[in-house]
């Protein structure tokens, strides 16, 4: 562990970089997987079939290449529309950290869209008629009634989605985010130390994984208060 | 804008298709303000439909619905404020479970009638009170018995103080020793002047409360009458022999 001297503070940052890479997605992926849910269960043929070709495309994709595609092909893209306007530019991009965090919430969202979407059909149809004769909008009724009562349904396996997204941040890496696997790749170089390097590393994580499960089983908890009878 | 004695429900032949299924046909029916209907008929003959149509859960395929003056059309623009005026108490209870008691009876004031927390809680502490459960209030749905429920269900309902009541087969669900429990609270709602349509088959309530009984078959409203007329000269066979099977026990 001598070899360590020096590169706390470099694994202290990295690890504050993946819990902000992972707050962050987990905000999106959320949105992505409430929005695709939404979709397919829409009456809309076209939202319907947008969310097929989105929960096909990311969840048969692999997720490095959806992290490179999501880096690169935005950068191609900002690139050329900046050129239009001033052709001496050579190369712009988007923040690996921005990049890499909708990538990942993008393909975790895309399994989420498919939890959210069992879990939506899993609301007792009678509380929304319930609502809806009591005179609650469509939107009321989606926020007070049909989201709170699917996230029970919903919550075993989005623990499992936010296991997946703590540990695709590792990804992120690859392009050029100073995360944890990238300051272990350096300090490796540097210390030629790579066991010691990697295993910290995944310690860390084990952390983050731990904690996450922790807090999961007591957001069951308090999801299924209801659920259980008189003490 | 419309007279006291204009009926507050109106039916002109309102028929209802499933498809190329007929639910209802051509249902002419008006029922003034503080009117206690019965509606009974055997299952699947459309009862359910017709209430479901008055507060628009189901949408009509063809004649007029007119509450209080409004008629029920896709254009109707406020249908939330029309439904809002019409309570309805399901067979299936369908409270919201992950709501305490409370909860249940406060959220609807306080999303659609923007009622303040104070006055919304003090309503539903008063509805609570009226179906003699005020010491449930904290409880979720799950933690009370059937009774208890279909009483907190009625209570949510008369928190939005509506014009109309409408009951689907509020007894059906419930374990035999339970039913007077929730038929003595429609009991009380119907002697303080509320205007109900209530789909059941306690013909014990139909003859002590109803103004007014009416029979359903196949989607017809096959006949109405006053209880006493109903129940002792009924005018059709079909009217009889569903009598019979239903006094038989
Ligand atoms: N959503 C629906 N789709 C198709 N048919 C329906 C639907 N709802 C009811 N029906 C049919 O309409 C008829 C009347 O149903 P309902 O009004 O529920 O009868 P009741 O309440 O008198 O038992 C039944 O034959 C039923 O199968
Ligand atoms: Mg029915």
């Amino acid at each position: 562990m001598d070899a360590m001297t020096g590169w706390w503070d470099d694994y202290f940052w990295a690890s504050i970089t993946v819990a902000e890479v992972f707050v962050c997605s987990l905000f999106f992926m959320v949105i992505f997987g409430l929005l695709g849910a939404s979709a397919k269960l829409s009456s809309n043929a076209v939202a319907r079939s947008l969310a097929n070709t989105y929960t096909v495309f990311f969840r048969g994709t692999p997720e490095i290449l959806v992290v490179l595609l999501m880096y690169f092909g935005s950068a191609v893209t900002l690139t050329a529309i900046a050129q239009l306007f001033d052709s001496s530019i050579r190369f712009v991009d988007i923040p690996p950290f921005w990049a890499g965090t909708i990538a990942i919430a993008l393909v975790v969202g895309s399994y989420a869209t498919e939890t959210f979407r069992g879990a939506f059909s899993g609301v007792n149809p009678g509380s929304i008629e319930a609502a809806r004769a009591l005179g609650m909008s469509n939107t009321q009724t989606l926020f007070y009634v049909r989201i709170p009562e699917m996230w029970r349904l919903a919550l075993p396996p989005f623990g499992n989605h936010m296991l997946s997204l703590i540990k695709d941040t590792a990804l992120i890496s690859i392009i050029g985010l100073n995360e944890m696997l990238f300051v272990a790749k350096q300090a490796t170089s540097t210390t030629g130390k790579p066991f010691t390097m990697y295993i910290v590393v995944g310690v860390i994580y084990l952390g983050f994984s731990t904690i996450i499960t922790l807090a999961t089983m007591l957001l069951e908890r308090f999801a299924n208060r209801h659920v259980r009878r008189a003490p | 804008m419309n007279n006291t004695n204009d009926p507050i429900i109106r039916l002109i032949e309102v028929s209802k298709r499933y498809g190329k299924f007929e639910a209802l046909k051509e249902i002419d029916l008006d029922v003034r303000k503080g009117e206690r209907i019965v509606v009974c008929g055997p299952s699947g003959s459309g009862k359910s439909t017709l209430i479901r149509c008055i507060n628009r859960m189901e949408e009509h395929t063809s004649g007029q619905i007119i509450i209080n003056g409004h008629e029920l059309t896709d254009k109707t623009k406020d249908i939330d404020a029309v439904r809002s005026e019409i309570g309805m108490v399901f067979q299936s209870f369908n409270l919201f479970p992950h709501m305490t008691i409370l909860k249940n009876l406060t959220i609807a004031q306080r999303l659609v009638r923007k009622t303040p927390k104070a006055e919304a809680r003090d309503t539903a502490m008063h509805y609570l009170g009226r179906v003699k459960i005020p010491e449930q209030a904290n409880k979720y749905p799950i933690q009370l018995s059937g009774g208890q429920q279909q009483r907190v269900a009625i209570a949510r309902a008369l928190c939005m103080k509506p014009q109309i009541m409408l009951f689907d087969e509020p007894t059906s669900a419930l374990d035999p020793e339970m039913i007077s429990e929730v038929l003595d609270v429609m009991v009380d709602l119907a002697s303080d002047g509320m205007t109900m349509l209530c789909v059941t088959h306690e013909m014990g309530f139909a003859r002590s409360v109803a103004d007014r009984v009416i029979f359903m078959d196949h989607g017809q409203l096959i006949e109405q009458a006053e209880p006493e007329t109903f129940f002792n000269h009924p005018q059709h066979e079909r009217t009889a022999l569903f009598l019979r099977q239903i006094l038989r026990h």
